[in-house]
């Protein structure tokens, strides 16, 4: 029960924790292009369904200290107290929104790989608390598969990377961030979808909440290596102290930039590979560009097997990555200098 | 200009990139051939060094992304 709990927490948490006005509702497309590329890949303020049928969202604004709830932007618009800006929808008087808390599609995809997580990882409790898979045998396929993810993650990536004794605890996170990344990942194959992991500001909170568990599982020798380097000349430490303190950012930014331009630039290649069959078309004329057409299907389906690896292989590296900061962070280091600490030390290991 | 300057750089980015990930993938398969048994623990290593490489590479991407589209003039 405190599991579950725990679990409703960390759920709500990133519910709350996801939100993007970064690419919201762009809808200044360039009139002359006729595929849109970047519209494939950034946020919008519609949920696109199979078909191409679109389900308006609701936009959540905050405007100078004033809420506004609004069941779509054009509800906001026909309610007179906003207009169409620039580079979004702004308030008549001019005021620009201050924070947009909108439900934006890349957001519905967050919360469905998160439900499917959960549910998949509830419905695996379930069964092995019934004794399935944990006395007998895993039956079925689907409890196969994921038992082999999770002895993958436990022992290829936790026991691997974390010290002995405190890995147990971090299963959970890495497993969660593995699943719910190669769901997002996923779900950006689907022609009609868009991968969540796309937007900077999905994987900055993703890397944001790895940033906070490897600073919280930090050890008092984490802190020393960051800001007194042992062993090391006094003099040194002006250089070193900064460095160190550098690249604590430094590493939740790269696993942020990492998985966004993976993602962004598959689904760009995708488009840009189908849109040559148009290119052609337009300076060869139409039978090369229908002619030339197979080639472009066939190269976009074998970039279709190549992006189902990538998601899984991003998925895998993020957490592999973060399974390292985790366990730089909370590895106890034995820095002897003087001969009876080293002769303790191994009094101990002994 | 910035064009210019997007497109050199990434080019040296993929010259870079590419001989880092193609030195790692020599010395694994090289060290798989030699010792067949340890296949599971190089192709971990050698992972995770090819994405250290990536996340650089990737770095300088995003400064060229940036240049091209003009911002930070």
């Amino acid at each position: 029960m405190g599991q579950f709990l725990r679990c409703t927490a960390v759920a709500v948490l990133f519910l709350l924790a996801f939100n993007s006005d970064l690419f919201a509702a762009d809808t200044s497309e360039d009139q002359d292009s006729v595929i849109d590329v970047m519209g494939k890949v950034v946020d919008h303020d519609y949920f696109e369904l199979i078909g191409g049928k679109k389900v308006y969202l609701p936009r959540i604004l905050l405007v100078d200290g004033e809420w506004y709830f609004y069941s779509n932007t054009q509800a906001a618009i026909e309610s007179g107290n906003f207009v169409q800006g620039e580079t979004g929808i702004e308030r008549a008087d001019g005021a620009s929104v201050t924070l947009d808390f909108s439900i934006t599609s890349h957001l519905i995809y967050v919360w469905l790989s998160l439900i499917v997580t959960l549910l998949i990882t509830i419905w695996a409790a379930r069964r092995y608390r019934r004794g399935v898979g944990a006395e007998t045998e895993p039956q079925g396929a689907w409890q196969n598969i994921f038992e082999i993810l999770f002895v993958f993650i436990r022992d290829d990536i936790a026991k691997e990377f974390i010290p002995e004794n405190k890995y147990k605890k971090y299963v959970a996170y890495l497993f969660t961030i593995f699943m719910a990344i190669a769901f997002m990942n996923l779900f950006g194959l689907l022609p009609w979808a868009a991968a969540a992991t796309a937007n900077i500001t999905v994987t900055a909170t993703l890397a944001l909440i790895t940033f906070a568990v490897t600073q919280f599982s930090g050890t008092k020798d984490h802190w020393q290596h960051v800001f007194a380097f042992p062993g090391v000349p006094g003099w040194s430490r002006i250089i070193l102290t900064p460095v160190e303190i550098l690249g604590l950012f430094t590493k939740p930014f790269a696993l942020a930039i990492r998985l966004f331009a993976n993602m962004l630039s598959g689904k760009i290649m995708i488009v840009i590979i189908l849109g040559l069959i148009f290119i052609f078309a337009d300076l060869f004329g139409n039978a090369v560009g229908l002619s030339s057409s197979i080639f472009w299907v066939l190269l976009t389906a074998a970039l279709y097997f190549l992006k189902a690896l990538i998601a899984l292989i991003q998925a895998y590296v993020f957490t592999l990555l973060t399974a390292v900061f985790i366990g730089m962070a909370a590895e106890e280091h034995h820095h002897e200098h003087d001969e009876t600490s080293v002769a303790q030390a191994r009094d101990v290991e002994v | 200009m910035g064009f210019l300057a997007a497109g050199l750089g990434a080019g040296i980015i993929a010259l870079g990139a590419g001989i880092g990930i193609g030195m790692i993938g020599k010395s694994a398969t090289e060290s798989i051939a030699r010792q067949p048994e340890a296949a599971g623990d190089i192709r971990g290593a050698m992972l995770l060094t090819a994405v250290f490489i990536e996340g650089v590479a990737l770095i300088g991407a995003i400064v060229c992304i940036l240049l091209a589209l003009g911002i930070g003039q």
